[in-house]
């Protein structure tokens, strides 16, 4: 079964799942994502119960960015690592995981763009995937 | 190098959880892209940045709340120790770039006056993604 690994900037956090059951690698362009990676933030979703930490799970930091969902960073470098929706049913079971923390190859492609309707001003999509308002 | 346009304007930004705050001098339009892998990592995809002179940049709020990550020899990243934000990269050991400092496209106050004009480090972009527009790409910088 492949595994990918995946670490912050720093390496202070490493972590390794499965990638048999991930899905929806994307591109969110929500209020929320945009300000927290500065500009664009991209994940797939990955079963929480395929998910584990190689090093640094007390390195990372979580912020409570609404009632039903938390982000986590590395506490060392501020690298924009995961969403966890653990208020919201269809959710919780996932964690988003950042692509940009993947160590290549991953074998993995963008599939869409999401939260559309709260992109950015100064920059257009132009890559013909699809656009998902929410 | 970009080349410094339009007037002068002071533009106000701040971090996702809105302990940092900040205001600066924006003495450019264009805003650039960075593919290169620690802006990747960082960012969790991709870090696009409005260079700004760094003797303009004041914080307002959360000066505390700022933390610092030495990514290289010679720069610097500063991030919310709070949210977790990815906020400005500041060269402040090379002599002829620390006195300006790029500034996260995405913490600036919407309808500011500037605009996605450039893709840099291209070479290093992730493999998950295609740079599809038509702005102009450089290998480095």
């Amino acid at each position: 079964m492949a595994k990918l690994v995946g670490k912050c900037l720093c390496g202070a956090v490493e972590f390794s799942f499965s990638a048999e059951r991930i899905d929806h690698p994307s591109v969110c362009h929500c209020g929320q994502c945009r300000r927290w990676s500065g500009h664009q933030w991209a994940s797939l979703n990955v079963p929480k119960a395929d998910f584990a930490f190689i090093r640094g799970e007390d390195k990372v930091a979580w912020f409570d960015s609404s009632d039903v969902a938390r982000r986590g960073f590395c506490s060392a470098c501020g690298t924009s690592l995961f969403w966890d929706g653990h208020g919201i049913e269809l959710e919780k079971g996932k964690l988003s995981v950042a692509l940009g923390a993947l160590e290549p190859p991953t074998g993995l492609r963008l599939e869409e763009h999401i939260f559309v309707a709260d992109k950015g001003d100064y920059y257009d999509i132009a890559d013909g995937l699809p656009q998902r308002r929410r | 190098m970009q080349t410094d346009k339009g007037p002068a304007k002071k533009l106000s930004g701040k971090c996702m959880c809105g302990a940092v705050a900040f205001e600066f001098r924006a003495d450019r339009e264009d805003v650039t892209a960075c593919h290169c892998g620690q802006c990747r990592s960082w960012s969790g995809h991709q870090w696009a940045s409005l260079n700004a002179p760094f003797e303009s940049l004041a914080i307002k709020i959360g000066d505390d709340a700022l933390g610092w990550y030495r990514s290289s020899d010679y720069a610097r990243r500063g991030f919310c120790r709070e949210c977790g934000s990815s906020l400005f990269w500041h060269a402040d050991k090379l002599d002829d770039y620390k006195h300006r400092i790029a500034i996260a496209a995405a913490s600036i106050e919407h309808d500011a006056p500037m605009k996605l004009a450039e893709h840099i480090f291209v070479a290093d972009k992730g493999h998950y993604y295609e740079i599809t527009d038509d702005l102009p790409k450089k290998d480095q910088y």
